[in-house]
């Protein structure tokens, strides 16, 4: 996983993001687990400002089907 | 005074015709709202995270634009909805004034051309490399030569 033993850092902040585009899918999938969840922000660091943005983006990119509401269902 | 973005899907199997059609349709639509188009162009064909009308691919189509009459763009909206060709859209409200979108393939063989220029550095290097070695050669062979026909004498 990427964010297992690592010093915990704001992504957003370490590179100077302010604003999340919900097109922007290759960043999103970053920050969801492989069913598809938004991960907690105790996982990945995230500043409480940016994973808000964070949340919002990957929401809307659900909606128009460019993110999964689930994946990897058990079969 | 808004800027607003909308993103909306059409069916794939389209023709390229029937897309700009739409396309068309869509733009005229929100004209009639007395919108003012800033861009509006496809973003390509994409897989869908989940099946949309039994769809497993869309053609992703981006719009964006100015707006002032909001109970206008509720009819589009609704307009929108009823709209067979569109699988499923979108509004979202943008921040600021959204940059005209310009096509990156006019960047792109400029890129090409400086990664030939640099291979051609390279090549005219090796180049004359290989030649000072030729010279070298020659020199070299000029000297066994010279040396050769002094052992004659």
């Amino acid at each position: 996983m990427a964010f297992q033993n690592k010093r915990k850092f704001c992504y957003f902040k370490e590179n100077g993001i302010t604003d999340i585009d919900y097109k922007d899918v290759k960043l999103l999938r970053r920050f969801v687990n492989d069913q598809g969840k938004i991960m907690p922000r105790r996982i990945t660091g995230t500043s409480a400002k940016m994973h808000r943005k964070l949340v919002r983006a990957i929401k809307r990119s659900r909606s128009i089907a460019l993110m999964p509401y689930v994946e990897n269902n058990s079969e | 005074m808004r800027y607003y973005e909308t993103i909306y899907i059409v069916d794939p199997n389209l023709e390229n015709t029937l897309v700009e059609k739409t396309m068309d349709q869509i733009k005229n639509e929100l004209i009639k709202t007395k919108a003012s188009i800033i861009n509006h162009r496809e973003w390509g064909k994409k897989r869908l995270a989940y099946p949309i009308a039994n769809q497993k691919y869309g053609s992703f189509i981006l719009l964006q634009f100015e707006i002032q009459d909001l109970e206008k763009m509720k009819d589009f909206e609704t307009w929108l909805k009823l709209n067979n060709s569109v699988l499923r859209h979108m509004t979202v409200a943008l921040k600021e004034k959204p940059d005209k979108y310009v096509e990156k393939s006019v960047e792109i063989p400029i890129e090409q051309n400086e990664v030939s220029k640099e291979l051609s550095n390279i090549a005219d290097n090796e180049g004359n490399e290989v030649v000072e070695s030729v010279t070298k050669a020659e020199n070299t062979s000029d000297v066994e030569l010279s040396e050769s026909s002094k052992e004659d004498e």
